[in-house]
């Protein structure tokens, strides 16, 4: 039984190009997770792509990687729950989380 | 306040405090309640005074001492009432402290108190201290006191009695006596306000002689006192029966030291020793003290002193007037001599005339008649020269010595003399040297007197000398003529020589030719030397010689003109030589055939029984010193048909008798070398002679000598004279007697001998003296070697047998040092084998000789002693077989045993049960195959092969035996000691016991198979191996070594994942209640098994314990827990609530759904109750006998349990159980069963599974779903997630990166932590950020999210512990 992690890209009129994460990440569909980013990334073309973790329960430091290697690119959205975890990870200091 | 002062307190606390100034004591300030309390608490005499009045307070100490009998009298008064009497004394006193509030000291002041019912002489030590109020005014005062009046009283009576005892030895007669104790005891007019010292007279009135402290004249002391006077002052016919008065006063008297005159006085006899007293001591009494003990005994010590100085100076004044009395004796016997010397010349010159006429007549008569004519001639010349001696003496004393001096060639004269004496010297075998030179004057001499002079001197020298010789010589010296007679004989003693020329003084004990003589020779040569103006000096060495020298002066300027006479022939001799040549003569052997013992010839008594007379006929042994009497005492014994030995001393006779064992022995007193005394006194010593009959003969009459004679041991004695008839009449009844009392002693032999039992008779030493046959029989040793000394000779050898040995000695030690006793020692036959015996001793006093012997009996208990032995030895072993719990502290305890009994350095064993060595068991626990020295280990592998139960013996080395051991062939040796032999009695006794251990061994192995299947049995019945998770569980069973009694637990997961929870306990315990126990728990798991209702299964279990005989009773709390909400139904049968502790701190007590133990009514339904508990509450279940005590109520137990489990809850459950089971322990540990159970809601989540990270998303729903239940906020809960899904992805990563492998999650809960573990079975690297960022981050989050983490790497794999604070 893999993680349930749903990704959804969008990138609606007058906004920011987004990525939409939910469900859970961990090592077993972290890939999946960096690809994804990757893909939106690349969409974005060059603007600072809405990484939305609102909706993810769970995220590990496999998760936390991916979001680190992309942080000159990223903001992130996220939600009480992960709070604690990018602050004591450090990305809050490298990008905005909103 | 008053409760710590006793008897005071309570009598304290009774006055009426209201109505004096203090007013009641709730009022009272609180210095004084400190003040009271000191007081009290005090053992310290104490007063104090409180208040205006010095209100008085006491404590018990004070009131025992001082108050007496105005106790309880004074409590709650004013001081000033209280002391009264020393009011004025005090005052001064109280008031300084009171105004200056400083302390005063009094040491030993004098004040009369009225505690005793009358005014009283005491001495006391005491301070008044301030007592401040709270607002430190001086309210009072403190005293402290001690009583010093004893210490005063005794110290001041010392005085007296030292005094009247301080040196008076120049006091001597009575009057300066009196004078001196009159000085003494009027120092002392406190103890002793007058005195008056009466002396008894002649006609048993008194008269006074000295007083003190009273005036002469005074009514009271009379100078005289008639012995019938009825009106008289003092009871003189009491006092002189000698028994103290004490006499009641009146009237106008002296009054000493005091203010007051004495109403008593005691009066003491001076006693004196064995007598009627010599008077009486007046000591008018102190009317300040009681007459006590002490006040007595002063009294009467004082009149003691004064009594023995009267008797020492009355018998100074006796002691003056014997001496007086007997130098009027002394000239008494002077003139008593005087006259009777001459009485006694008349008849000897009438005797010794027809005697000298009869010698020539008969000169051709036959030989008998002249031999008694020669006796009478010879005894008439020594006694004629004993009368003239004595007649010299008494002149000379009386001052009436005729003496005629005239010129006298002395050399010649001397050397004449002494010629006479040549023949006799020649006989003794002496050598006799006459050495004179003529002298340039003549000497003025009285030639008869200077006869004696030189006779008697030369008549001691042959008496005295044994060997070498005699020498006299003259020559001149100046104005002198020196004149030495010199022996080389026995000498005399340096103690002696002042009393050598004392008159009638003998020297005793010294060696002599012959005891004979009257002790005046050397004082009467004395005397006559002294007569003529010379002197005579001796000098003497013991055993060397002795010295005479006598000078005499030229000239007759020195002697009395009217003595002297011209000169007549010289060359003349008197006839006075020939007495002491005659004499002299007879102590020498006259033939060879008269020296040493005459005994008949063997064939005498044949040829002699003819001449017997009827009657008793003996062996009779002569010893005297005189040759006469020897041969007048032979012809008349023979006579008489006695056959008869003669010999010349006591030492020959002694001699003698220890040969021929006479039937008699007579003796004479005084003889040399040996008197009859000493021989008396050798006789009875030596057991081969002590009972020989002694009949003593002495010249010395009197009763004294013969009571000397008898204590000395002798049988009878007899004066000299005595008659013929006499002498024979007695020899007749000592003999008579002497056969009558042997007829005794051979009874007593025969009575001894016929004895089974061995008897002897040791002396104080220790020595045997005596055995008789059965002695002999079981020992060996005979009389023929008697004594047998100490050490005896059937002792064992102290070296080879030391043991043995040290048991004898010990044994010696006891009957040498015990009035009676029994003892069983083992011996040495003659021929060596060894026996036991058993003796019996008494100390008894020897009748005859007063001294100290024992007297013993003994058998021979050898095969007891070996049978008791061997029945001890196995009661030992099989006490030793029946308390060993095992087989292998069964041979332990058999070793032990083997080598206590044969006191082994070591014991081994070795079993050969078919491993490469065999195995060993030794004394030396720690002893292996290995270590054993090679002779050991080769007598173990040689004994393999011997026959079974045969002992084999190694000379000083051991002995070995084999034994038949449950695990195979048993090789057993034992070490001995080098002085421990192993008999053939302890090869018996090896092999008998081997059997046993053979057996035993056997036995234990049985029992140790049951005892196992016992134990499998008991662990079936035991509690569940595998609880589900979050329990925990206690069982202690009160019977050990039971491990299962009537209590138990049960849990168990039920088919819907709910939870079974039973604790019970049945009636009773040990392994019946244990049985009855493992059916209900049974029958209770397979009830909740099919029904999950509490109470339909304790329903169904009355019905089934009715059937169960010992289970009705039973108490079961029966539950079913949902662990997924904590939610517990339950029905207890009569059993005790469980407790539940919250997080919050809040305890409750599980106590609804309560009903009857089980089996009673059991068609009644039963109760059900529920409680959810909620996130980690803790659940303890328990049996009663975790909280029953004995007088203490079953709910003070709960609540402990309670208070254990709250303060418990921050801890896991096994460490709660744990804890729950110290802290109730009673002191001496549980005496019931106890069980219990410990929950925590929910329980730890246990997981495992494969590293895959695939796995990861289910664990972290599962540890989500748990975290819900224990109750954690949801953003700790992710916190924790994450850390714990950071731990299994390095454990998936890391541990298992190459290798597939099992991770396991476990997580619990206490009130406040979690705790997780994660434990994989791989390796973990250190995080390496550079390498791999995010990883390294996982390590970080952990440790950011959880409160402590730790890694440990091993071999093993990885585990990492965590821990959180679910509670801020």
């Amino acid at each position: 039984m893999t993680t349930a992690l749903t990704l959804t890209s969008g990138h609606r009129a007058g906004s920011a190009p987004t990525l939409i994460a939910a469900g859970e990440i961990d090592m077993s569909n972290a890939e999946t997770f960096a690809a994804a980013l990757a893909e939106a990334l690349a969409g974005a073309g060059g603007t600072t792509l809405v990484v939305d973790l609102t909706a993810v329960e769970y995220l590990d430091s496999a998760g936390l990687a991916a979001l680190f290697a992309n942080a000159d690119h990223i903001e992130v959205v996220a939600g009480p729950l992960l709070g604690p975890l990018l602050t004591v990870s450090g990305l809050a200091d490298l990008i905005t989380v909103r | 306040m008053f409760a710590a002062g006793g008897q005071v307190g309570r009598d304290l606390a009774a006055v009426d405090w209201a109505a004096t100034p203090l007013g009641p004591p709730a009022d009272w300030p609180q210095s004084l309640r400190t003040a009271v309390s000191i007081l009290l608490s005090s053992r310290f005499p104490m007063w104090m005074g409180w208040g205006p009045q010095l209100t008085f307070f006491c404590n018990e100490a004070y009131r025992h001492d001082t108050l007496g009998g105005k106790y309880p009298w004074a409590l709650g008064r004013s001081t000033s009432e209280v002391w009264s009497e020393i009011w004025s004394d005090v005052r001064p006193r109280v008031q300084n402290v009171l105004d200056t509030g400083e302390a005063t000291w009094d040491e030993g002041l004098l004040l009369f108190v009225e505690r005793s019912g009358y005014s009283e002489e005491s001495y006391h030590t005491f301070s008044y201290s301030p007592l401040r109020d709270d607002d430190d005014t001086i309210v009072g005062l403190l005293c402290v006191v001690s009583e010093d009046t004893e210490r005063v009283i005794g110290e001041r009576r010392m005085a007296t009695l030292r005094d009247l005892g301080s040196d008076r030895s120049v006091v001597r007669t009575e009057q300066e006596m009196l004078a001196f104790s009159s000085r003494q005891l009027a120092a002392n007019l406190r103890d002793l306000p007058f005195t008056a010292i009466y002396l008894f007279g002649e006609d048993g009135g008194a008269r006074l002689a000295t007083r003190t402290g009273i005036a002469a004249g005074h009514p009271a002391v009379p100078e005289t006192m008639a012995a019938d006077d009825a009106a008289a002052v003092w009871p003189l016919a009491l006092l002189s029966q000698g028994e103290p008065q004490l006499i009641e006063l009146s009237g106008d008297l002296p009054a000493g030291d005091w203010p007051l005159p004495p109403t008593q006085a005691l009066v003491t006899p001076l006693a004196q020793q064995g007598g009627t007293p010599n008077g009486f001591l007046v000591a008018a009494l102190n009317r300040y003290r009681p007459l006590d003990d002490g006040y007595r005994g002063f009294v009467e010590l004082t009149a003691g002193h004064v009594a023995a100085g009267i008797a020492s100076a009355r018998s100074y004044q006796a002691q003056q007037r014997r001496a007086e009395e007997l130098a009027e004796l002394d000239r008494a016997k002077t003139a008593f001599f005087s006259n009777i010397s001459h009485e006694f010349r008349t008849p000897l010159t009438l005797i010794m005339g027809p005697v000298e006429e009869l010698r020539g007549q008969l000169a051709g008569a036959e030989p008998q008649v002249r031999e008694e004519l020669e006796v009478i001639h010879r005894n008439g010349l020594r006694l004629g020269k004993l009368v003239n001696a004595l007649l010299d003496f008494s002149r000379i004393e009386a001052g009436r010595m005729q003496a005629r001096y005239e010129p006298v060639d002395l050399a010649t004269t001397t050397a004449d003399l002494a010629s006479v004496f040549r023949s006799a010297f020649s006989r003794a075998g002496l050598s006799f040297e006459v050495d004179v030179r003529p002298l340039p004057e003549p000497v003025h001499l009285d030639r008869g007197m200077w006869e004696k002079v030189i006779l008697n001197l030369l008549s001691n020298a042959l008496k005295f000398t044994f060997d070498g010789g005699v020498r006299v010589s003259v020559r001149a010296d100046g104005r002198h003529a020196v004149i030495t007679v010199a022996d080389t004989g026995v000498g005399v003693a340096t103690d002696e020589m002042p009393r050598l020329f004392e008159r009638f003084h003998r020297i005793e004990n010294s060696r002599s030719r012959s005891n004979e003589g009257s002790g005046i020779g050397l004082a009467l040569v004395q005397e006559l030397v002294g007569l003529h103006r010379g002197t005579i000096a001796a000098e003497s060495t013991a055993g060397a010689g002795t010295t005479f020298t006598i000078r005499l002066p030229f000239g007759a300027a020195h002697l009395p003109a009217d003595a002297l006479t011209p000169a007549a022939s010289s060359g003349t001799r008197g006839t006075s030589a020939d007495p002491f040549v005659q004499e002299a003569l007879r102590w020498l052997p006259a033939q060879a055939a008269h020296e040493g013992v005459r005994e008949e010839s063997p064939q005498a008594p044949a040829a002699e029984s003819d001449q017997r007379t009827p009657g008793v006929t003996a062996s009779v042994l002569v010893a005297d010193d005189n040759a006469d009497m020897r041969d007048y005492l032979e012809r008349l014994l023979r006579s008489a048909g006695h056959r008869v030995s003669v010999v010349g001393n006591g030492q020959l006779a002694l001699e003698a008798a220890r040969i021929s064992n006479p039937d008699l022995i007579i003796s004479d007193v005084m003889m040399p070398v040996m008197d009859g005394l000493q021989l008396v006194g050798a006789l009875r010593g030596d057991p081969r002679t002590a009972g020989t009959p002694v009949l003593l003969l002495s010249a010395r009459a009197g009763q004294e000598a013969a009571i000397e004679g008898l204590e000395a041991g002798a049988d009878d004695y007899l004066f000299k004279p005595f008659s013929a008839a006499e002498l024979l009449a007695r020899v007749r009844a000592n003999v008579e007697l002497s056969r009558l009392r042997t007829g005794h002693a051979r009874w007593r032999t025969a009575l001894i001998d016929s004895l089974q039992e061995a008897f002897f008779v040791c002396d104080e030493n220790g020595a045997v003296i005596e055995i008789n046959a059965a002695f002999t029989d079981i020992l060996g040793f005979g009389p023929e070697d008697l004594p047998y000394a100490p050490t005896h000779p059937w002792w064992p050898d102290a070296v080879s047998d030391s043991d043995a040995h040290q048991q004898v000695a010990e044994a010696f030690a006891l009957l040498t040092g015990h009035t009676q006793g029994t003892y069983t020692i083992p011996v040495s036959h003659r021929d060596g084998h060894r026996l036991w015996v058993g003796a019996a001793f008494n100390q008894v006093q020897d009748p005859d000789s007063g001294r100290k012997v024992i007297v013993g009996t003994f058998r021979d208990v050898t095969a007891e002693h070996y049978a008791i032995q061997r029945e001890s030895a196995l009661a030992a072993l099989g006490l030793r077989l029946s308390r060993s719990e095992d087989l292998t502290d069964a041979l332990h305890g058999v070793l032990t045993e083997l080598r206590e009994l044969w006191q082994a350095p070591a014991v081994v064993a070795g079993v050969f049960d078919g491993a490469a060595v065999p195995t060993v068991t030794a004394t030396d626990p720690d002893l292996r195959w290995a270590e054993l020295p090679e002779p050991r280990r080769r007598a173990l592998l040689a004994l393999r092969d011997k026959p079974l139960l045969t002992a084999v013996t190694e000379r000083s080395a051991g002995a070995g035996i084999t034994i038949e051991h449950p695990h195979g062939t048993m090789a057993l040796w034992i070490e001995l000691g080098p002085a421990r032999p192993f008999t053939e009695q302890d090869e018996t006794l090896l092999a008998l016991l081997a059997g046993h251990i053979g057996q035993g061994l056997h036995r234990i192995h049985q029992i140790d198979q049951q005892r196992e299947t016992a134990l499998a049995l008991q662990r079936a019945i035991l509690g569940p191996a595998q609880l589900p998770s979050g329990f925990a569980v206690r069982y202690e069973p009160a019977s050990r070594p039971l491990r299962v009694g009537g209590d138990w637990y049960d849990t168990f997961p039920l088919a819907d994942g709910r939870i079974g929870i039973v604790v019970g306990d049945c009636v009773g315990h040990g392994l019946r209640a244990a049985t009855v126990m493992g059916q209900l728990r049974s029958a209770c798991r397979a009830l909740l098994l099919q029904d999950a209702s509490p109470p339909a299964a304790l329903m169904a279990l009355d019905r089934f314990a009715a059937l169960l005989p010992g289970a009705m009773c039973a108490t079961v709390f029966c539950g079913v827990l949902d662990p997924d909400n904590g939610h517990l139904r339950y029905s207890s049968a009569g059993h005790p609530p469980a407790i539940v502790a919250h997080t919050d701190g809040a305890t409750h007590l599980l106590d609804q759904g309560r009903s009857r133990p089980l089996g009673i009514r059991p068609d009644m339904p039963r109760p059900e109750a529920e409680h959810t508990m909620p996130a980690r509450a803790t659940l303890l279940l328990y049996t009663d006998g975790l909280v029953e005590r004995r007088r203490q109520p079953l709910t003070t137990g709960i609540e402990q349990a309670t208070a254990v489990v709250h303060d418990g809850r921050g801890s896991s459950v096994e460490s709660l159980a744990t804890a729950v089971m110290d802290k109730l322990a009673p002191a001496g540990g549980y005496d019931d069963d106890v069980a219990l159970l410990v929950y925590r809601q929910p329980g730890p989540l246990e997981l495992e599974f494969p590293a895959e990270a695939t796995r990861l998303a289910p664990v972290r729903t599962a540890l989500r779903g748990w975290l819900n239940r224990v109750g954690v906020d949801p953003a700790t809960a992710q916190k924790v997630l994450v850390a714990a899904g950071e731990a299994c992805s390095n454990a998936i990563e890391h541990g298992h990166r190459d290798t597939p492998g099992v991770i396991r999650l476990r997580a619990a809960a206490t009130a406040d932590d979690l705790h997780l573990t994660v434990v994989d079975s791989g390796r973990w690297k250190p995080p390496q950020p550079a390498e791999n960022a995010h990883r390294g981050r996982g390590i970080t989050l952990m440790r950011a999210f959880m409160h402590h983490v730790t890694v440990t790497t091993g071999t093993t794999g990885t585990v990492i512990d965590m821990q959180a604070r679910i509670v801020p």
